[in-house]
């Protein structure tokens, strides 16, 4: 080991071990950035979460045809024209036919409803589907879990698993969607994911209901499997006068969910930052007076011959022992606070999905490393002061 | 000891001051000064005489700002921070009135620190150690915190630390000065016996008279200069 390295290692084993004595104003600045890291862990695993959820929700092998020149289902429009040009093209479309060989397809509309919360009467919006018969069976990953889906034209609506645990709704519930009233007739499960927190009606009933006659947002087809896509996308190429796309499921939410976690991290990565700065000049507060508690220390290892750049490191690796021990609890506490906490926001279509906050291993280095910086900032001026301290002034004081 | 042509320390036309609240104040304004290799120097004067002052610009922790300094080969006035820190590890070893042990630190590791700055094994230390805390009659209290000694004993400590490198140049501000008569005896005992038997070059700052009579000779300081010199029997 060189002779620097060894000095510098016995300042820094002097300065930790003098950290006692300086146990308040040590522990400010542990609590301070712990903050930090918790606040930006936070918003960082509500982001995050919501994008597993939604990525969760959807298949690589269910296709979403859009119209209107438009790549998410609000705003898009497909005019009837097209499901019966579909219906007539022959051969393969990347996509499955049943038995008869007719193209299995659903059409499908989004409605937000206003439905009251049994805990609080409040109203939270949430996603009426309306869908053909097919659609629960095009779908993947779903499984019915209480009695049946819903019988076509009738004011019947299957409810996800979570929704019904939520707002305590039961098969044979009636619910006041819009200006009618539905009877609950069925549950599903789908793995947890976000599709759990909707609501699924008749297409017609729905249209009839909310007077949305004769429209059509999207159509959703099952594919072959996920490299049928591309076919499916020729074929659709072919159909002139609306502009239509065709993407998968797992990528048009996988897309909208994108929109929402860069809106969740837009928000708190400002107000990380701005309390990191706040924390950094608490820990400049603490290293400053860590260099002053020190003072004829380190004066006097100076004085033995020890050279600046021990001073230097001694204080800024204190500093950074300091932050690196905020960042741990910090994250510590974000994982035992947020991790499969409950969170729910706007997701598609507007209305409300629920999710689970994930403080996954990335989220934890990034918050963990703002943490870290905080010290590396804090810490380096102080460090720097330790290092010119006037020797003499500082064997003097002792006297 | 006679005076050698080319004395060991060589202080001419020293000045030195500061500011103290914007108003310069002159310290010592062409300060002469020779020690020749061996010699055990107590300064003496009263309190702001410049004693410590003078003590630290031999140490190379201050610097003076006019007129030549040279210890040895070295021309400390002209040397930067850096050279000086390292000059000052390998060339003199020095004791303060208030130990300045550092209380985080057995005795053993307080007084290893100077020889960190060297390239020695651990072993190597551990040795030199050994021996310095043996001669200082310390020996057997490696593992012991300053906190659990006497004033005397961490004072020892301190000569320990200064004289473990083995460097030619021993400087101590007043040494003895937090101590009681037994205890500062033995130190100075001490002191004596690095300077006879193993040929430590020491200036020792002192206002205690009965301690300045262990050295060589005594200069007297008052107002930035030496006023009378008188030699021990
Ligand atoms: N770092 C310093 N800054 C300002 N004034 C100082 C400083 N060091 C010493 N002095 C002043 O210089 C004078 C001599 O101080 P010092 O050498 O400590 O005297 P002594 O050790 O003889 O008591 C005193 O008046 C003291 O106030
Ligand atoms: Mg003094």
């Amino acid at each position: 080991m060189s002779t620097h390295s060894r000095q510098a290692l016995v300042m820094i084993r002097t300065n930790l071990s003098s950290l006692p004595r300086r146990f308040a104003i040590s522990a400010s600045m542990i609590l301070s950035v712990a903050l930090v890291v918790c606040v930006l862990a936070g918003f960082l695993s509500m982001a995050r979460g919501f994008e597993t959820a939604l990525t969760a929700a959807g298949s690589p092998s269910v296709a979403v045809i859009l119209g209107g020149g438009t790549n998410q289902e609000m705003g898009s429009d497909v005019p009837a024209a097209v499901i019966r040009t579909l219906d007539a093209m022959t051969g393969d479309l990347g996509a499955l036919r049943d038995a008869g060989g007719k193209l299995i397809l659903s059409r499908e509309i989004v409605v937000p409803v206003d439905v009251k919360q049994v805990a609080d009467g409040t109203a939270r919006t949430l996603g009426l589907h309306g869908m053909d018969a097919a659609g629960p069976s095009i779908r993947e990953g779903i499984s019915l879990s209480a009695r049946r889906v819903f019988a076509p034209g009738a004011r019947e609506i299957a409810v996800g698993d979570r929704l019904a645990s939520e707002f305590g709704l039961r098969v044979g519930d009636m619910v006041r969607l819009g200006a009618v009233d539905w009877t609950v007739v069925g549950h599903f499960s789908a793995r947890g994911s976000a599709s759990e927190s909707e609501i699924w009606a008749d297409l017609d009933a729905v249209r009839a209901a909310f007077d949305r006659q004769g429209q059509i947002q999207s159509l959703k087809l099952r594919l072959v499997d996920p490299t049928t896509l591309e076919r499916l996308q020729d074929k659709i190429a072919t159909i002139t006068g609306t502009p239509l796309v065709a993407l998968s499921e797992a990528d048009l939410y996988a897309a909208q969910s994108g929109r929402t976690a860069s809106l969740i991290r837009l928000f708190g990565w400002p107000l990380a930052l701005l309390m990191a700065v706040g924390a950094t000049a608490g820990a400049l507060n603490t290293m400053m007076s860590s260099v002053a508690d020190r003072t004829v220390e380190i004066a006097t290892v100076r004085a033995l011959g020890f050279s600046r750049l021990s001073a230097f490191l001694g204080t800024w690796v204190e500093a950074m022992v300091l932050a690196g021990a905020g960042a741990l609890l910090g994250l510590f506490a974000s994982w035992l606070i947020f991790n499969g906490w409950q969170a729910s926001t706007i997701g598609a279509n507007n209305a409300r999905m629920a999710f689970q906050l994930a403080v996954t291993p990335d989220v934890l280095l990034t918050s963990g490393l703002l943490g870290v910086a905080i010290g590396l900032l804090g810490g380096a001026l102080p460090a720097i002061a330790a290092t010119r301290l006037p020797l003499t002034a500082a064997l003097r004081a002792r006297g | 000891m006679t005076e050698t042509a080319t004395p060991y320390i060589a202080l001419s036309g020293i000045r030195k001051g500061y500011r103290i609240g914007g108003e310069p104040i002159s310290i010592f304004s062409g300060l002469d000064l020779a020690i020749p290799h061996g010699d055990f120097v107590a300064v003496m004067g009263p309190s702001g005489s410049g004693k410590s002052t003078l003590l630290n610009m031999l140490a190379g922790i201050d610097r003076p700002d006019g007129g030549t300094l040279r210890i040895g080969t070295s021309r400390l006035d002209q040397m930067g921070e850096a050279a000086r820190s390292a000059w000052r590890a390998h060339n003199m070893g020095i004791v303060f009135q208030f130990y300045n042990l550092l209380p985080m630190l057995t005795a053993a590791e307080n007084v290893e620190l100077p020889l960190l700055l060297k390239p020695l094994t651990r072993k190597e230390r551990r040795i030199r150690v050994d021996r310095v805390l043996d001669l200082v009659g310390l020996a057997g209290r490696e593992k012991q915190y300053p906190a659990m000694m006497s004033g005397g004993q961490q004072q020892r400590i301190g000569i320990a630390r200064a004289i473990v490198s083995d460097p030619g140049l021993l400087l101590c501000d007043e040494p003895t000065g937090d101590l009681d008569r037994k205890s500062a005896d033995e130190v100075l005992e001490m002191l004596r016996f690095l300077n006879r038997h193993l040929e430590k070059t020491i200036v020792m700052v002192t206002h205690d008279p009965q301690a300045a009579l262990y050295a060589r000779r005594t200069l007297h300081l008052d107002k930035g200069d030496f006023v009378e010199e008188k030699r021990a029997a």
